[in-house]
């Protein structure tokens, strides 16, 4: 008897875990549905919107700086002066020894090295809206490069 | 972008025809030499500035009368005093390099950008600064110092463009390729700071295809070369190469192929050029073409179009303000010959791999024009 109830009892339990598991899997598979044409315009028109917000940036708009707290710059100088096009900036090759630095930096790190040493102006939040919006510059500037980490 | 690249095959392959090059006594050597300077035990000032310009001689078959000298600045990009101070302490360095040149240069070429933004207070500050040097000076203009006032201070103190003199045998021209740019800021009612402002931005493109020479200045170069004889040595600065490197940051001048039409019969021409703030040298049909270094800032070699002939110099270490920018000397020698030097503030000027000198990155980098440009009231 007492084995029959035993039994009885790891059948239910096994039922309650089937069935929370059942429920969870319709969250699981939530993003695996067909995304529409609106919503992919959406997450392009937000990622366009930080590429022009950085690009601005990147061109010393002070508009945009005043919008965003920063200053990048005190000599005049802004990010496109001396990377047209962002040349030169290679997003694609981070994270990688960076020789101004001496360490191993991210693109961020080099981006406020920059901001800080011939732009001579204030260091920004790397977590912080300015700092994303100029990733997100710079990595579309580049797209479609060969992405080559660590590479000098 | 494949009908680009076949249209510059075919205009490469028609403008390098084996006798459409410059004369072949014309020879080329790179001889590499530590400055003066430093022969001299001038040990302090290469403490100080890590200063080791490294001298690169081209020999040019150039017949002079006699033996002399010039010297080239360009590209100080000068902001007010209270804004940046780096730019005017690079320039007032290399004037006063100039002015200490030993025998004395015949004169300067001053080849534009003297100013940031065109401003009437940047100008004079340049021209003050310009006023240290004593010898003759000759100016053509850049398009920093033209698209607030369209060029009413430039001309108020450096004079019209173009200009042309012979000196000891030599005839020297002086070219305007900034002033005639399509308007753009008519349509949109840009104020003219904002004129200047997409002006001054080398990767925007709302300033357009703005290098030209224009078919009045074209009429003028013609008519002006038609009495000299085809192996007369000719000089002819402008601001912009005059050849096709990289049209979208304006490193041309859209009608250089009308330029080339009219120098062809002319056996012996150099044209020295500013605007690329880098080491460059071209040969296209029969012209030599010199890129000058910048005093303010080096540019990166643009994604495509760095000429073959180049011996690209090395990237330079943004951390260091005096590196990869410098002015030149120029000696023209009855040898016959002119020989160029670059005066760079550095320890190398040239790079032995591509990785250094930055032309190896168009190997696994794709670039694009800049985004605000195309959006709303530009497009």
């Amino acid at each position: 008897m007492r084995k029959i109830l035993r039994w009885r009892g790891g059948l239910l339990l096994l039922a309650a875990f089937l069935f929370v598991f059942a429920s969870r899997m319709d969250h699981v598979q939530a993003h695996k549905e067909k995304h529409t044409p609106e919503q992919l315009k959406a997450f392009q028109d937000v990622f366009m919107e930080q590429v022009r917000i950085g690009d601005l940036l990147f061109h010393g708009d002070g508009d945009t700086e005043k919008k965003f707290d920063v200053n990048l710059s005190k000599t005049g100088m802004a990010c496109a002066m001396c990377h047209p096009f962002a040349s030169d900036t290679h997003p694609h090759e981070f994270p990688k020894f960076q020789e101004q630095i001496q360490e191993f930096a991210t693109l961020r790190d080099m981006i406020n090295w920059c901001i800080e040493n011939p732009n001579e102006g204030e260091r920004i939040d790397v977590n912080g809206p300015a700092m994303k919006a100029l990733e997100a510059y710079h990595y579309w500037s580049n797209k479609g490069s060969v992405l080559d980490p660590g590479k000098h | 972008m494949i009908d680009l690249e076949r249209e510059r095959r075919e205009t490469q392959r028609e403008l390098n025809k084996p006798d459409e090059r410059p004369d072949p006594s014309l020879k080329i050597t790179r001889r590499t030499f530590l400055h003066r300077s430093l022969v001299a035990g001038a040990v302090t000032g290469a403490a100080t500035y890590g200063w080791f310009p490294l001298i690169n001689t081209l020999n040019l078959a150039f017949g002079a009368q006699a033996p002399f000298s010039f010297a080239w600045i360009s590209d100080t990009h000068l902001y007010p005093k209270t804004v940046n101070t780096r730019f005017v302490e690079k320039a007032t360095r290399a004037v006063k390099e100039v002015q200490a040149m030993k025998p004395a240069a015949d004169f300067l070429m001053f080849g534009g950008d003297l100013a940031q933004l065109a401003d009437p207070v940047e100008l004079r500050l340049g021209n003050d600064i310009l006023k240290e040097i004593t010898i003759k000076k000759h100016f053509i203009p850049g398009e920093h110092d033209w698209y607030l006032d369209m060029g009413k201070t430039w001309v108020s103190l450096f004079g019209n463009s173009p200009w042309t003199f012979e000196h000891k045998g030599v005839q020297f021209i002086g070219l305007d390729t900034v002033s005639r740019a399509p308007d753009y800021w008519s349509a949109t009612k840009m104020s003219p700071k904002e004129r200047m402002g997409h002006m001054a931005t080398l990767d925007g493109s709302v300033a357009g295809p703005w290098a030209g020479v224009g078919s009045d200045q074209l009429q003028w170069l013609s008519k002006t070369l038609s009495p000299l004889s085809k192996d007369k040595p000719i000089v002819i600065f402008s601001h912009n190469p005059l050849y096709e490197y990289y049209p979208p940051w304006n490193f041309w001048v859209r009608d250089w192929r009308q330029v080339h039409e009219i120098l062809k019969p002319y056996a012996n021409v150099t044209n020295i050029h500013g605007h690329t703030h880098q080491v460059l040298y071209n040969e296209i049909g029969t012209m030599r073409s010199i890129g000058m270094l910048a005093t303010s800032w080096p540019w990166p070699y643009a994604p495509q179009g760095v000429p073959q002939l180049t011996k690209p110099m090395i990237r330079a270490n943004p951390g260091d303000y005096f590196d990869g920018v410098g002015w030149a000397k120029l000696n023209v020698t009855a040898a016959p010959k002119v020989e160029h030097e670059y005066m760079m503030w550095r320890k190398d000027v040239y790079a032995e791999a591509q990785v250094d000198s930055g032309t190896g990155d168009n190997d696994n980098q794709i670039l694009r024009p800049r985004v605000a440009d195309q959006m709303w009231p530009y497009k």
